[in-house]
């Protein structure tokens, strides 16, 4: 018999906080004594949708929106993912009833959350058994092709949710600036960024290498295992592991940005998804934005290093590894 | 008189014929010329040559790393930094094997070996990470083969000098530091040089200089287009 756990609002996509640097990371949970990516056991996905539409969005544009945001992900050539809309429910979009629902939800003290999803998780196996997607209509929202002004493309973040549903964690693939009020992001080079871009774009749509990468990694098509390789190797200041250490591989051919973390305290990392051949590193610390986005609030994320250079050029074999790269980095 | 007497007959006034026309428009002061005609590479003759290639470096592109920007926060991408790759000058050795299919044409092939540098500058970070050059040294490998025409009509220095114009085509192998990747490549080349030959015998030394040009794709260092390396080329060589 399985042991099933909830996971609430496992992430979260704030309209005004957010965090620059880059790379995709994938969700993880504790089974036993060892941590296992949480993905899909079993596909395709089957999902309801919630009877319920908001101002300007019908139940249908809704499901519409959805299925189109799935579309994406299943397109994904890197990956091996599929899905299937089953009908409509009256049902929220609450864990624990043992469906995969998404819908529209009033939460209007969750004052920076355009949506969240949350989980349901087999403890002995790891799998995702049930996943719940809920969209705020705190917020205006908008299923226009082209956009809206002053509403959220419903679609464009309908597909960071659903990347959520499959397992990927935020990337860091972004930048964001200090202003009166808060901060805002000045751009984005993954739909799994923390932060949306403003309303009235569809930019959100779009899968970038950051998130084909990220995709890939946990449920690899045959492609991205053969025509794939990575990049793995430490961040270290002082001769110690640097944790939460962001690296970012820049393509020299493609000019696509992947990038990955150092999860341990030995600061090591891997960077997979790599298309073939010489690329360039950079790496920076998560400084300047909600850290408890990417990681759990009670590891110690070291942000006290200059962004920085990899002095070498690394290449990246064809379904294969390049490793023993060390990125020193110096205290601000 | 039966056929082959008719022949011999005929063939001994042709020589005497050709004797004559060539005592009567050599001075006699070129006795040295004695290089021209028989003493030039005829067909048959092997060549085998060695030496040192130089290539200048080549620039491979800039690049832009971009993030799509956020609608109303400026026009246009997003740059994180900025890259400008380069192979850099390099020095390497080759050898060639050819072999004379008449004294004006000959085929050979050859290798060459080269540890060129591949830089990539790395500047303008949106955060300010000082700049810096990243680097990697190949270990490439060409091995091509090639025509020569040999201007025999135009010869220099008393006859020991032969111009002359060459074109081929090679297979370029590369491999990465660590030797960890290998990546393919081919060429096309054209250029010229000469051989200047010492000595008189079937088997003699000569120097050979080369100039020419590669039109390379693929490779480690094919990271955008197609390039044309000029190459410069000094060796030693052997015929017999």
């Amino acid at each position: 018999m399985r042991r099933l756990l909830a996971i609430g609002l496992a992430v979260a996509m704030a309209a005004t906080c957010q965090v620059p640097a880059f790379a995709y990371l994938k969700l993880g949970t504790r089974v036993g004594t060892r941590t296992v990516t949480l993905k899909w056991s079993q596909l395709p996905i089957r999902y309801f949708i919630t009877d319920r539409g908001t101002a300007g969005v019908t139940s249908t544009q809704l499901q519409q929106a959805v299925q189109a945001a799935f579309a994406t992900w299943d397109g994904a050539t890197t990956a091996q993912v599929s899905s299937q809309f089953v009908g409509f429910v009256q049902n929220n979009p609450t864990s624990g009833d043992g469906a995969t629902t998404i819908g529209f939800q009033n939460r209007p003290d969750l004052d920076r959350t355009l949506g969240a999803t949350s989980f349901m998780i087999d403890t002995v196996s790891g799998a995702i058994v049930e996943s719940d997607i809920f969209f705020n209509t705190a917020f205006p929202w908008s299923v226009s092709a082209q956009g809206e002004t002053g509403f959220f493309d419903l679609q464009s973040i309908a597909v960071h949710e659903i990347g959520h549903l499959h397992g990927l964690a935020h990337s860091a693939m972004g930048e964001t600036e200090l202003r009166a009020g808060g901060r805002r992001v000045l751009a984005a080079e993954a739909v799994m960024f923390p932060v949306a871009f403003a309303s009235g774009t569809t930019l959100g749509r779009t899968l970038k290498a950051d998130d084909l990468a990220g995709i890939g990694d946990i449920y690899p098509s045959t492609s991205y295992t053969r025509g794939t390789g990575s990049i793995s190797g430490k961040v270290t200041k002082s001769g110690k592991g640097v944790l939460g250490a962001h690296v970012v591989a820049f393509d020299l051919r493609s000019h696509a940005l992947v990038g990955g973390f150092t999860l341990s305290d030995d600061g090591a990392f891997v960077i997979a998804g790599l298309t073939p051949g010489p690329h360039v590193l950079r790496v920076e610390p998560l400084d300047d934005g909600d850290i408890e986005s990417f990681f759990d609030a009670t590891l110690n994320i070291d942000i006290n290093f200059r962004p920085q250079f990899y002095e070498k050029t690394v290449v990246v074999p064809e379904g294969g590894g390049t490793s023993g790269v060390e990125l020193k980095v110096v205290a601000k | 008189m039966n056929g082959p007497a008719i022949w011999n007959a005929a063939r001994s006034c042709l020589v005497a014929a050709l004797t004559a026309a060539v005592l009567c428009t050599v001075p006699a002061s070129a006795s040295a010329q004695v290089y021209i005609g028989q003493d030039i590479p005829r067909g048959g003759n092997v060549e085998i040559s060695g030496g040192v290639v130089w290539m200048p470096g080549y620039d491979l592109g800039t690049a832009s790393a971009e993030e799509t920007r956020n609608p109303g926060t400026g026009t246009g991408p997003f740059v994180l930094f900025q890259t400008d790759s380069r192979t850099e000058s390099a020095v390497g050795v080759q050898g060639k094997l050819g072999v004379y299919l008449s004294r004006s044409v000959s085929v050979e092939g050859g290798a060459l070996f080269s540890r060129p540098e591949l830089s990539t500058r790395l500047t303008g970070d949106a955060e300010s990470a000082p700049e810096l050059t990243a680097t990697e040294t190949l270990t490439r490998l060409v091995v091509d083969g090639s025509v020569l025409f040999h201007l025999t009509g135009v010869t220099f220095g008393g006859g020991r000098g032969i111009p002359f114009l060459s074109a081929g085509a090679g297979y370029l192998r590369d491999l990465h530091e660590k030797n960890e990747v290998a990546e393919t490549g081919h060429e096309l080349h054209f250029g010229g040089g000469f051989h200047y030959w010492f000595g008189q015998g079937k088997h003699r030394a000569g120097v050979r200089a080369d100039v020419g040009v590669s039109r390379r794709s693929g490779g480690a260092d094919a990271i955008d287009t197609t390039r044309t390396i000029p190459s410069v080329a000094g060796s030693f060589a052997y015929l017999f």
